[in-house]
């Protein structure tokens, strides 16, 4: 049993994943209406971290309120490192503003300093605990109690999540999987796996997990109905920001609307604005009309997420109602909002491009002929970009129209349904000729055993 | 053994003293040997032996195929003449008195041994060569029957016969002669001969399609097999398989039908494969532009495909592929720019014209591609879209399609418009049945032939034998007959 132990349970350092957003273009957000305060209060440990953190670095504006919130909650942490480098971060970030506007200077009332001494007693303290915590497990591994081995696996994870070791604590963590007795232990384990791959961006791992998870064969039942609720939630979220994070929107707004706000307490990761925020975009983006108005209107459990997001669910019920124009307005008003989000930010073109896609498309639908000046008034563009959009829309296919450049009218395509069933006929015809010639001669060949082969060395 | 093959390729010159040119028409029991031998004798060097075994050992071969010939043993007389071919070229110089002594009908195949023996012999340089009017005199009046018992050295002599005139610059003279060669070699109208590769080159060379097209028209459904003294059974060298899809791909191109071309370059890159060949290569090349100028993409190489042409000849076509892709972005500028940057690579492959003909398609694509999503356009919009310089280029482009069918639009010149139209109905009046009707029987014919194919599978003792084994033995044993 004890032997066991020194092996690993299983592979958990796997690199993770490449998800091409590594390559974000770096971009500024200049004017976001943010309340940090209640933006970060929102979350906690690594995830208040990492975001203000994203913020600091995305939004002048707000850089220093960020960094100096980040440095003074990562005081009550272990995480020495951050506290590093946000200081590091801080101190550029004064001088790059000092240097331009000398007035502004006097501005920086309280800047904290670098503090060598908490530094110091800090990893002392993070080394101390560590050893007692690791002595700990020890001793229950020799008592060989299970449920202490656990919990003990647990612990130590627990402490590297707070020094900021994240696969370390992934180790631990998947470590107490031998010793889970329960469903309920196994669901604890899993949910902790997924809060540091989620860190970690490891997004297959994730899903992987929050599948484990719901498979966990005593999890529907056997506990109480509130607190399955709580963990189905996070599970979905979790889920939801895996796809979201691999481009899979469609599936990534279903999981989010799953969620349930009176259950939604998942700080580590996401707050409820999020996924309302996550859920409704996607959705607007994949979601047929039908689709938005069974699963998003008329759900009773998302209408209280979007009560949340009050721009968000005007924007929903304006695409809704078929008045793009505020629609996409209201949408540009909250960009560079959701810019600032981490998750969300390096979808947002895609997302949007997506949603006017898709009013374009929905706008046109019930018309035999439109006047383009119109469409061009309500999508808030010039005819002549409108046309470049809806020409690519035609050439992909999404859009059976063709467009009457003189007099700007964009009129629907009539299909000779007896032409082209003719033209298909003919053209299947000749493949099938082809094809079976290629046959024939390919027998022959291979009858023949005619082979190209290589040239001995003489 | 065989006759020495690869001697024809390296023809020295070298001298040699056979005089006799003249080619006597009378019959062949009027020319004394023995005189032929004298006459030949006079002032030459034999390497070893004296004239007199010389002579004594020719006779022996002269009466030997007339016996043998007379006989009707035929397989006997192939193999005598395949241990003689030393002797006869021992003798080159003496070589015309032997042919004299023989008649093209009865003993068709001592001419063929002879003759294939000039060939791969040294050429004299001051000797008048009458090589290629004793191949025609022989090819024309040759017996069928005789030389189908031996299809490789008879083959031999065309590709010999193929390389000379290649070599004298005169390919226009072979094409009827291997015409008839191909038609006295070959069974039936649709089996592969060797000699179809060496007339669709000499119809490449002197630029003359229409003999070759006559052949290549023909969908192959079989193989002549011309190697007969293979230890792994008779076979077809893919050497000259390869070079005849390619070839004739190439002359397709020449005639504009891009579509036969294509199916030429595909069955040459779909060739079974152990090592990368240089026909299949450059018939990869070219099967890329085609498919670029026929479908506006590169069209997926089949699955039963060899490795080979996935693991070495793609990475080989980089150029190629580098072109393909700029024109799959529809994007005139990147594409120039790609052709500037390779047009080394294209210029030494001889693709030059190809590429140039794939760049002009795209301005071509292009406007189609407007077709579809505009009813109408101003001409500058088309040149600014489609990336030409000026509305009145674009004009022009546009009015040269219309001539061609490939669009269907007007142009209104007062204001500068082109107005865009549906394709007119062209699927209505009798000759649209009869079309139809000929396409409909070409592809039951095809269906009747698959069937045939099937049943003759079915019957056939080794595979009846196969597939009921397999079922006692319970081992998968390779058919002969997959696909």
């Amino acid at each position: 049993m004890i032997a066991q132990n020194a092996v690993e349970p299983m592979q958990v350092d796997a690199p993770p994943e490449d998800n091409d957003n590594n390559e974000e273009e770096s971009y500024v957000v200049e004017n976001p209406s943010l309340d940090l305060e209640v933006y970060a209060n929102s979350y906690v440990g690594l995830a208040k971290l990492y975001r203000l953190i994203y913020i600091a670095d995305h939004c002048p504006s707000l850089r220093l309120e960020a960094l100096k919130m980040a440095i003074s909650y990562v005081m009550s942490t272990y995480n020495v490192n951050l506290y590093q480098i946000l200081h590091q971060k801080l101190s550029e970030a004064t001088t790059a503003l000092s240097v331009p506007d000398v007035a502004a200077s006097s501005t920086s009332q309280d800047i904290p300093t670098m503090d060598n001494m908490w530094m110091e007693t800090r990893s002392k303290k993070a080394a101390l605990k560590l050893e007692k915590l690791d002595n700990d497990l020890k001793n229950y591994k020799s008592n060989s109690i299970k449920e202490s081995i656990r919990r003990g696996h647990d612990d130590l994870g627990d402490h590297y999540l707070d020094c900021g070791d994240l696969s370390n604590a992934l180790k631990c963590y998947s470590r107490a999987r031998d010793y889970c007795t329960s469903g309920k232990h196994i669901v604890n384990m899993c949910l902790n796996v997924i809060k540091v791959s989620v860190h970690l961006e490891n997004w297959s791992h994730v899903l992987s997990y929050v599948s484990k998870a719901e498979g966990t064969p005593d999890f529907s039942d056997s506990q109480s109905k509130d607190a399955n609720q709580v963990i189905l939630t996070k599970l979905k979220c979790a889920a939801g920001l895996a796809e979201l994070a691999t481009k899979k929107y469609k599936s990534a707004a279903k999981h989010f609307l799953q969620a349930n706000l009176d259950h939604c307490d998942f700080p580590e990761l996401l707050s409820p604005n999020n996924v309302a925020m996550y859920g409704g975009l996607c959705a607007l983006a994949t979601f047929d009309r039908h689709e938005l108005q069974k699963n998003v209107i008329f759900s009773s459990s998302f209408k209280l997420f979007l009560e949340l997001e009050p721009q968000l669910r005007d924007i929903i019920f304006k695409f809704y109602e078929s008045k793009y124009a505020s629609c996409l307005k209201l949408l540009d008003e909250i960009k560079d909002n959701i810019l600032l989000d981490m998750y969300l930010a390096p979808h947002v073109n895609t997302l949007y491009t997506q949603i006017r896609n898709r009013a374009l498309i929905q706008y046109f639908s019930p018309y035999l002929s439109a006047d383009m000046h119109k469409m061009a008034l309500a999508f808030n563009r010039t005819v002549a970009a409108l046309e470049d959009e809806l020409m690519q829309l035609i050439l992909d296919g999404q859009i059976q129209a063709r467009i009457d450049s003189h007099n700007k009218i964009l009129f629907a395509k009539d299909v000779d349904q007896r032409s082209t069933t003719f033209e298909k006929s003919l053209l299947m015809g000749k493949e099938y000729q082809r094809r079976t010639r290629m046959l024939i001669l390919r027998a022959a060949v291979l009858k023949n055993k005619i082979h190209v082969k290589g040239i001995p060395v003489a | 053994m065989g006759l020495n093959r690869r001697g024809a390729e390296q023809l020295k010159k070298h001298t040699d003293q056979g005089q006799m040119t003249r080619v006597y028409k009378s019959p062949w029991d009027e020319v004394p040997l023995r005189g032929a031998g004298t006459s030949g004798s006079k002032g030459s060097n034999f390497f070893s032996k004296s004239p007199d075994e010389m002579a004594s050992a020719l006779e022996q071969f002269v009466n030997t195929v007339r016996t043998l010939s007379s006989h009707g043993n035929f397989r006997e007389l192939c193999e005598y003449l395949n241990k003689s071919s030393e002797i006869l070229l021992k003798n080159t110089q003496h070589l015309d008195n032997v042919l004299e002594t023989l008649d093209t009908q009865q003993h068709s195949l001592g001419i063929l041994a002879v003759l294939c023996a000039k060939f791969s012999a040294p050429v004299s340089s001051n000797s008048q060569d009458n090589r290629f009017s004793q191949t025609q005199d022989f090819i024309l009046g040759c017996n069928g029957e005789q030389i189908r018992f031996a299809p490789d050295t008879f083959a031999e002599l065309c590709h010999s016969l193929t390389s000379y005139l290649v070599e004298q610059r005169q390919p226009l003279k072979g094409i009827v002669l291997l015409q008839k060669a191909i038609s006295k070699l070959r069974l039936y109208d649709s089996q592969l001969t060797s000699i179809h590769s060496d007339l669709c080159q000499l119809c490449l060379l002197a630029k003359c399609f229409k003999p070759a097209l006559e052949i290549i028209d023909i969908d192959i459904t079989g193989v002549c097999q011309e190697i007969s003294h293979n230890p792994n059974g008779p076979h077809f060298d893919a050497k000259y398989f390869l070079l005849y899809y390619y070839y004739g791909g190439m002359i397709y191109l020449a005639v504009h039908n891009l579509d036969r071309a294509l199916y030429f370059f595909e069955v040459a890159i779909t060739t079974p494969s152990h090592a990368v060949s240089h026909i299949m290569l450059e018939s990869y090349k070219k099967y890329i532009l085609v498919s670029l100028l026929l479908h506006g993409k590169i069209q997926a190489v089949p699955k039963y495909a060899s490795q080979v042409v996935t693991r070495f000849i793609k990475p080989l076509s980089q150029p190629y592929h580098d072109l393909a892709n700029a024109f799959v972005s529809n994007n005139t500028a990147e594409l120039n720019t790609v052709l500037n940057k390779h047009s080394e690579a294209f210029t030494r492959d001889h693709n030059l014209g190809l590429v140039k003909q794939v760049s002009s398609v795209l301005y071509k694509k292009n406007i189609q591609r407007l077709t579809k999503t505009f009813l109408t356009l101003s001409l500058s919009d088309v040149a600014s879209r489609v990336g030409l310089s000026s509305p009145a280029e674009a004009e022009r482009h546009i009015l040269h399609m219309i001539e061609n069918k490939q669009i269907f639009a007007t142009i209104n010149q007062k204001d500068g418009m082109v107005v865009f139209r549906d394709e007119p109905d062209k699927y209505s009046g009798p000759e649209v049945l009869k079309g139809l009707e000929e396409q409909l029987t070409l592809c039951m014919e095809l269906d009747k032939q698959i069937l045939a194919m099937d049943e003759e599978i079915q019957v056939n003792p080794q595979y009846v034998k196969k597939s009921t084994g397999l079922q006692d033995e319970e081992q998968p044993s390779k058919s002969t007959y997959a696909m």
